[in-house]
């Protein structure tokens, strides 16, 4: 049974997973386009790892649909699924040399041998590993296995690519190696990739989309970008990067539309969402990179005083005490050598930029 | 501490050559040239295995306790394999019972189960052969499932997953990738079934019948009623022989600290 | 449709456990049963068993007092050798966890070794030390010690003697398995805290091997218990125990007889496994007392 999807290759409809009274997905809706690049991110046990699977199909959704290609493959077993997998620990069959690993796959779909064979030999060539046929996956480096592991999966030509933190056992340089790799590779083959992993840099890196996942659900997803400028939630705004929350109230709405909103003593217009109607209470959260120091009697800032602060080479962290008690940090560039005159104890003032102050909803 | 670790090496020699010595003894007596044993030895002689190649009832036992040995060894090797793939990775009471149940023939007193089936072969007509091999098989396969299991649990799932996302049903899977990598295992389990039948004594003392002995309860037949001993010292030292053999292949195979370690 | 995939599945299972299941249960549990079955019945002059259901067998072994003797002969036995397999066994474990792996590996070879070799055989090994031409006897009169050969076999101090070597290699198995998952870091706090090589042994290292001592004395005196050929062999006539009760029973073919005192038997076993490990609590160390 198929069903027009308008384009996409994977959907997830209202899918949820529970193990016993632990719920690991609940209620998700997800809609992958082809030839995107996707990255589930979240901290351990936010579902990430069993969403993937319930792509895969070694989990069974207890509710919902899953779709690849427009069909319905809820009762689809694994092997028949039109998909491939790299796994974390590789999962190369060590009783087979590099060359029969990579060929595993098109000797299941009774692929000619000589085709065959071609075939593992361009895989092998994309991942920089021609020669290595007669290799045993132990005789192999880290890498090396990481990247048969990717030959393998890739040579099927699948209609989705799902990768379970393939990279997480590389050390750093390798990694970011890798990471350039991989994406490269998925761009030339233009092939949809779905990614999880949990560190938001590698997710930032990568993809052209990123989700970002807590408690079975998805709290937001678009681009890096967006991610990171305008997170939709508080766990978004500290998931990615740290953030500086404030409570304020709403004063009013302004002619031009902007939303006039009161944070203390300052007062600043915002753009306009719904929810923030006059009197109304709102949180706003600002990147610490975001803040500008000025000094203590300077109009228009809220007052605070210097903590402790950490010099970083680049950049010095200054860590801050706010009106209310609320710990901040402001994140500055060392541009400027003045930046090296404030100490612990000083009194300034915190200048926020209207256009990087974004609304957070709870969840 | 030095002192301490003196006696605590004298007591493992000691122990060693009490739990060896009596070995070690039947093995020099074999090539002893005389009727009777002489300490020490006075020279050295093939006699007595040429003797106990020329009784045809010893003959016949050593045959047929290696031929029992070799089909109770697959059969077990089949059920414990059969066995240890369910229960590697479940979990749940059921699970647990049965998992008691196939290992307790390693606990339960060989001699009741021999008994047991003496009775049960009786009413049910058992021919005497096919009888003594399934007993075999019973007492081997938790060594087998023991074995099996622990080359399983070692074993990564996603190796059987990746085969999965690559297209192989479950029975290409266990084929092609499962099989392959617990050989060790296998082999491990399938020598132990073998040296286990093949030295087993209390249900064959029930279970063999007239014309139908093995090697172990022929000699202890001779050592009951017969004079002439010392032929008994070239078939221990032969069976002593084959151990070795395989010992050394389990451990070729497999080391055999990892085996043991399960207990 | 849910319910196709789980079925499914099922049969997947089905498939691998039902062959070892059925088997274990026509050649294991079945005959057991039997075995029972026939024990609570009448014996009978033609037929295997009579027809009547009844405890009498059971009430004639515990009635008489040569089947109480025995019993109590076989307890003593069974525990003098698996008492004596822990005093020396233990020992022998503290050196081996000690050693290096390889040697540590060797050593298990070595004691692996003669648990593949058959009782009978190893029995024989001592009738050609113990006996009236063996080993000593010659030695001593060759040495001109003695003028008769010495009659060192057919007691129950033999059977000891030749049971404990035998069983031996298991007790040092099972403790040096459980000595091995002793974390070394626990015997390095102790000390640290001040206890000697002799307090850390008896209150951190010992403790910590109990699972071991369990196991080890269960399985050896389970083993006693069965050990038809070796306690024929060097015990002889006067010093039965309750499994050659057993043999001779069933070589009468009084089946009902022969079944109940396997039961006895068996009873005997399940008791003192009840008792040694009540006793010894193991699931202490396990972690889930």
């Amino acid at each position: 049974m198929s069903t027009d999807m308008g384009g996409m290759d994977v959907v997830l409809r209202h899918v949820t997973k529970a193990f016993g009274s632990v719920v690991a997905v609940n209620d998700l809706t997800l809609e992958i386009p082809r030839g995107l690049f996707l990255s589930l991110l979240g901290p351990s046990g936010c579902g990430k790892t069993t969403t993937l699977r319930l792509i895969a199909g070694f989990e069974q959704p207890s509710g919902g649909d899953v779709f690849i290609q427009g069909r319905r493959v809820n009762l689809v077993p694994v092997y028949r699924r039109d998909f491939s997998m790299v796994f974390q620990n590789f999962a190369l069959f060590p009783h087979m040399t590099v060359a029969n690993n990579v060929a595993f796959g098109l000797r299941m779909r009774r692929v000619p041998p000589r085709e065959r064979d071609t075939r593992v030999q361009e895989a092998l060539a994309l991942v920089h590993l021609a020669g290595f046929e007669d290799r045993y996956p132990k005789q192999l480096s880290g890498g090396q296995q990481q990247r048969v592991a990717l030959a393998r999966a890739i040579v099927v030509r699948p209609t989705v690519l799902l990768l379970d933190e393939p990279l997480g056992s590389l050390d750093k340089k390798l990694r970011e190696e890798m990471q350039v790799e991989l994406r490269q590779l998925q761009r030339a083959i233009g092939i949809t990739a779905v990614f999880v992993t949990h560190d938001q840099e590698e997710a930032l890196t990568l993809s052209d989309r990123v989700a970002i996942m807590n408690g079975g659900r998805i709290e937001q997803m678009g681009t890096p970008r967006e991610l990171y400028e305008h997170p939709a939630t508080d766990f978004v705004a500290n998931f990615l990067g740290v953030s500086n929350i404030f409570e304020g109230r709403v004063i009013a709405r302004q002619e031009d539309g902007a939303a006039r909103i009161a944070i203390g003593p300052v007062q600043l217009s915002i753009g306009w969402e719904p929810g923030l109607e006059p009197g109304a209470p709102v949180r706003v959260a600002v990147r610490p990179e975001k803040i500008r120091l000025g000094l203590p009697d300077e109009p228009g800032g809220l007052p605070a005083s210097l903590r402790h602060v950490v010099y970083l080479g680049a950049t010095t962290h200054f860590y801050l005490e706010g009106p209310d008690g609320a710990s901040l940090v402001v994140h500055v560039q060392n541009v400027s050598p003045d930046t090296g005159l404030w100490a612990p104890g000083d009194w300034v003032s915190c200048h926020l930029e209207p256009r990087s102050v974004f609304v957070l909803r709870k969840r | 501490m030095r002192h301490t670790s003196w006696t605590l090496r004298i007591v493992t020699l000691l122990s060693l050559v009490i739990i060896l010595g009596p070995i070690a003894i039947v093995i020099l007596v074999s090539f002893s040239p005389s009727d009777f044993f002489a300490f020490p030895p006075r020279g050295l002689s093939l006699r007595w295995y040429y003797e106990f190649f020329h009784i045809a009832s010893m003959r016949g036992a050593y045959l047929l306790s290696l031929e029992i040995a070799l089909i109770a060894s697959v059969l077990a090797t089949a059920l414990g394999t059969l066995a240890a793939l369910f229960l590697a990775r479940r979990r749940g009471a059921v699970v647990g019972l049965l998992n008691a149940l196939f290992l307790s023939p390693l606990v339960f007193p060989t001699i009741i189960i021999g008994v047991a089936l003496l009775l049960f072969y009786r009413r049910i007509g058992m021919p005497i052969l096919p009888g003594l091999v399934l007993a075999h098989v019973l007492i081997g396969t938790p060594y087998c499932i023991r074995s099996v299991l622990a080359s399983l649990q070692a074993f990564d799932v996603s190796l059987e997953e990746a085969g999965q996302s690559l297209g192989a049903s479950p029975l290409r899977t266990l084929f092609l990738i499962t099989l392959p990598c617990i050989r060790p295992g296998l082999l491990s389990g399938w020598l132990f079934a073998f040296i286990v039948s093949f030295g087993e004594l209390n249900t064959a003392l029930f279970l063999t019948g007239p014309g139908v002995t093995t090697l172990p309860i022929e000699i202890f037949a001779y050592l009951q009623f017969q004079g002439s001993q010392l032929v008994i010292a070239a078939a221990s030292t032969l069976q002593v022989c084959l151990v070795i053999l395989l010992v050394v292949s389990i451990e070729r195979l497999v080391g055999l600290g990892s085996i043991v370690r399960s207990r | 449709m849910e319910w196709l995939t789980r079925f499914l599945r099922m049969r997947w299972a089905a498939v691998l456990v039902l062959p070892p299941l059925l088997f274990f249960l026509a050649f294991f549990v079945g005959p057991l049963i039997y075995l029972f079955f026939v024990s609570v019945h009448d014996v009978s002059q033609v037929e295997m068993y009579g027809t009547r259901l009844t405890v009498e067998n059971y009430v004639r072994i515990a009635g008489d007092p040569f089947y109480l003797f025995i019993i109590r002969r076989t307890l003593t036995a069974g525990l003098a050798v698996s008492g004596l397999s822990l005093l020396i066994g233990y020992p022998v474990a503290l050196s081996m966890v000690r050693m290096s792996p390889s040697r540590r590996s060797l050593l298990f070879i070595l004691l692996l070794f003669p648990l593949m070799v058959s009782n009978v055989i190893r029995a024989y090994g001592w009738i050609a030390i113990l006996g009236r031409r063996g080993v000593i006897n010659n030695v001593l009169s060759d040495a001109g010690l003695i003028q008769a050969p010495l009659l060192l076999m057919y007691s129950l101090e033999t059977v000891v003697v030749g049971l404990l070597t035998i069983l031996l290699p298991y007790m040092i198995i099972c403790l040096v398995n459980a000595l091995l998952t002793v974390d070394r870091n626990l015997e390095e706090a102790a000390q640290a805290l001040g206890a000697g090589p002799a307090r850390t042994f008896f209150y951190v290292t010992l403790p910590l091997s109990t699972p071991g001592i369990a196991s080890g004395l269960l399985m050896v005196f389970l083993l006693t218990l069965s050990a038809y050929v070796t306690v024929q062999l060097l015990g002889g006539a006067q010093s039965k125990m309750l499994v050659s009760l057993v043999y001779d029973s069933v070589m009468t073919f009084v089946w009902p007889r022969a079944a109940a005192l396997a039961f006895v038997l068996l009873a005997i076993s399940l008791a003192v496994t009840t008792l040694m490990l009540k006793g010894i609590r193991p699931q202490r160390v396990q972690g889930k007392g």
